[in-house]
């Protein structure tokens, strides 16, 4: 059977929470990433570092165990593990900060905050998720005091929506679209007649017979109260993206051993070398082990013309066989995982390749963490 | 609702927490429901390209194709929804060109909250509303492979927010109709698809509850990659007592050598998948006790490849379940 890593790679992650100050947990959904960066961070603590684990959206069982009961945006101690705290990101109170910051006054973050597209955009906006994680990142780094920030990323569709998500947000609120709403004088109940120039009037008309007017005065007003502060936006946005890029951040992607979750763990790994991202690792979760040497000596084949024969005996001959059977689909789906693997990694380097293998219980506990933290740093 | 009512409504809404199998499951519905000879479309809202991989033709687009006899596939992107919606309602080429050109059309189909999900929407009741000149309906059941559970309450709330915020014009009595499509249990079954472990069954419990509030009628729960058990239970009883050197005797009578670790090697991979058992058993008693809908149970596949192999067995075993 040949290797899939290269030969220069590590088949863990020990230097990277001995030594990185922010780990990017990052890969789609369901594949245990969550999981991943609550164990890395356990191992970063373990190594005696002050160390906090920043999760989005946790599965109950996981959060209670790190002691998150509920959703306050503050770092909490993990009851029973010295040194380690975890918080739960709060979106709508983390954009919230972020406007309080970045408004020149009082009165103007209010004006924004009460907006009702304000509030729908604070929870739903594509990528607000994603900017707000990078935006409690790049708070905790400066003012946190902790020698290493482990981040579960939001399990985004698309490839690290996340390092794109600061840009779009700021492109977004800057855009030429927005010039319109913002022409001097319009306020709602005169964006049809007073909006400057002719493609934007015939694009208000349409829109305005489209949604109301009252909507449209509603954003206009949302977007008025952002002037002014797009290049704080811009300038922090900047300051996360060059955060990310220190050779003292690592990315680790996870993924479990299916193929669609490795293809994605393909583009993210391919995506974080064009950005120039210190890639430190991919994790491949729940993977089928394979028969050790000696146990491999019996094929498929041969497995299953004995279990055929030992199905005549009695319960012992007839245990014999389901366990030979057991062997025999645990060697298929070895090898296809194996070539699912190799498949992804062809002609991207992650670093380190690390398989964890399938427990026999789910992990939603400390001594479940642990189990997985000894195949990630030993 | 009975299992064999599984492919009886218009439209499938297919969803699951990440890493369930969500959209193999919705392909291989799909396909089952062609081989019982409806006429069915096939529907992505993700451009993950994930169908044409699958079922290994081109790349998916807005133009539906009929790939398999009776299955059609097509892969709806939030642009050309907003396109196509302009211009049915407003015959307006030259707006709708102006529009498409501008960052507006970033605004509405990436930014506006909601917009994207009721555009993405409006064309799936676009589909399973349309009839043929003959008058009877152009498609027998409409399959999306919606977005998963932790974003599907948002998705399906969205006409509703819509019609909150905006109180008139073409956009409400969009979003009105598609309400109406969503809530009507004749026309709309929400098909869950769950793992028998323990993320996967909370946040499923969960899911339904919350899609129960909102008015969606909930199908047959389709379960997954459900370990096969392999053996009887008088030689799991056997099993559990057998030693290295019993297990080394028996499969010498079969003709096979083993050394004591291999064998120690067998007994522990019994044991792992003993506990396994365990666990899915006990997940499937929660999961029937607490989920008021019947349940469908499709094996793990043990195929050397992903994709076809498993999407088609897969859809011959609903076939099954759905015909009796």
């Amino acid at each position: 059977m040949s290797r899939v890593l290269p030969a220069t790679g590590s088949q863990d992650l020990s230097a990277v929470v001995a030594d990185r100050h922010v780990i990017v947990c990052t890969g789609p959904g369901g594949v245990g990433k969550t999981t991943a960066a609550a164990s890395l961070a356990l191992g970063a603590a373990a190594r005696g570092r002050r160390t906090i684990v920043l999760t989005i959206d946790p599965a109950r069982r996981l959060a209670q165990s790190l002691g998150l009961g509920r959703l306050d945006n503050r770092p909490r101690p993990v009851a029973g593990v010295d040194g380690l705290d975890a918080m739960m990101l709060d979106m709508k109170r983390t954009f919230d900060e972020v406007i309080d910051r970045h408004a020149s006054d009082a009165a103007r973050a209010q004006r924004i905050k009460t907006n009702r597209f304000y509030r729908q955009m604070s929870s739903s906006l594509a990528g607000t998720q994603e900017y707000m994680a990078m935006e409690k990142l790049y708070d905790l780094h400066s003012t946190g005091g902790y020698d290493c920030i482990v981040i579960d990323t939001p399990p985004t569709r698309n490839a690290l929506d996340f390092l794109d998500a600061p840009r779009r947000l700021t492109d977004f609120l800057e855009g030429r679209f927005l010039k319109m709403f913002l022409a001097p004088g319009m306020v709602a109940g005169k964006l049809a007649t007073r909006a400057a120039g002719f493609g934007a009037g015939l694009f208000m008309r349409a829109a305005s017979r489209i949604t109301g007017q009252a909507v449209l005065g509603d954003l206009a007003e949302f977007f008025q109260s952002f002037e002014g502060m797009y290049e704080g936006f811009k300038d922090r946005a900047q300051a996360v993206y060059h955060l990310l890029q220190q050779p003292t951040s690592a990315f680790v992607v996870v993924a479990s051993a299916e193929d669609p979750a490795l293809r994605e763990a393909r583009f993210f790994l391919q995506r974080l070398e064009s950005d120039g991202m210190p890639t430190a690792g991919l994790v491949v979760n729940r993977v089928t082990p394979p028969p050790s040497a000696g146990l491999a000596a019996v094929t498929p084949r041969a497995a299953r013309a004995a279990a055929n024969t030992l199905d005549g005996g009695g319960p012992e001959s007839r245990a014999a066989a389901a366990l030979l059977r057991l062997y025999v689909d645990r060697v298929e789906v070895a090898e296809r995982e194996r070539r699912a693997i190799a498949a992804a990694l062809h002609g991207v380097d992650p670093r380190a390749l690390v398989q964890v293998p399938l427990m026999a219980t789910d992990v939603v506990d400390l001594p479940g963490l642990t189990a997985i933290g000894r195949h990630l740093y030993g | 609702m009975e299992t064999s009512a599984l492919l009886d409504p218009r439209l499938l809404i297919v969803t699951g927490k990440g890493g369930v199998g969500k959209s193999s499951v919705a392909a291989a519905v799909a396909l089952a429901a062609a081989r019982t000879g409806r006429r069915t479309c096939l529907v992505e809202v993700e451009g993950r390209s994930t169908f044409s991989r699958l079922f290994d033709t081109q790349a998916w687009d807005f133009d539906e194709r009929e790939f398999r006899p009776d299955l059609w596939g097509m892969s709806i992107d939030p642009e050309a929804s907003l396109r196509e919606y302009l211009e049915l309602f407003y015959g307006a080429r030259r707006l709708s060109r102006l529009v498409a050109n501008s960052t507006a059309v970033e605004f509405a189909t990436t930014a506006a909250p909601g917009i994207k999900d009721v555009l993405l929407m409006g064309k799936v009741k676009e589909l399973e509303r349309r009839r043929d000149p003959d008058g009877r309906f152009s498609y027998d059941l409409v399959v999306l492979d919606a977005p998963p559970t932790g974003r599907i309450v948002n998705f399906l709330r969205a006409p509703d927010a819509t019609t909150q915020l905006v109180n008139v014009g073409p956009i409400r009595q969009q979003a009105q109709s598609l309400i109406d499509m969503l809530s009507d249990p004749r026309r709309t079954n929400l098909i869950l698809v769950t793992l028998l472990e323990e993320m996967p069954v909370t946040e499923t419990l969960d899911s339904a509850a919350a899609l129960r509030e909102l008015g969606v009628t909930i199908g047959p729960v389709l379960i997954n990659r459900v370990l096969t058990e392999r053996s009887d239970k008088a030689a799991s009883k056997a099993l559990a007592e057998l030693s290295v050197a019993d297990l080394r005797g028996l499969l010498g009578t079969a003709g096979l050598a083993v050394d004591d670790d291999a064998a120690a090697e067998l007994l522990d991979a019994g044991a792992a998948s003993t506990k396994r058992l365990g666990l899915q058993r006990r997940l499937r008693t929660q999961l029937r006790k607490q989920l008021r809908s019947t349940t469908l149970e499709l094996p793990y596949v043990y195929s050397r490849r992903f994709a076809a192999d498993e999407v088609g067995v897969l859809a011959g075993l609903i076939q099954e379940a759905v015909e009796g």
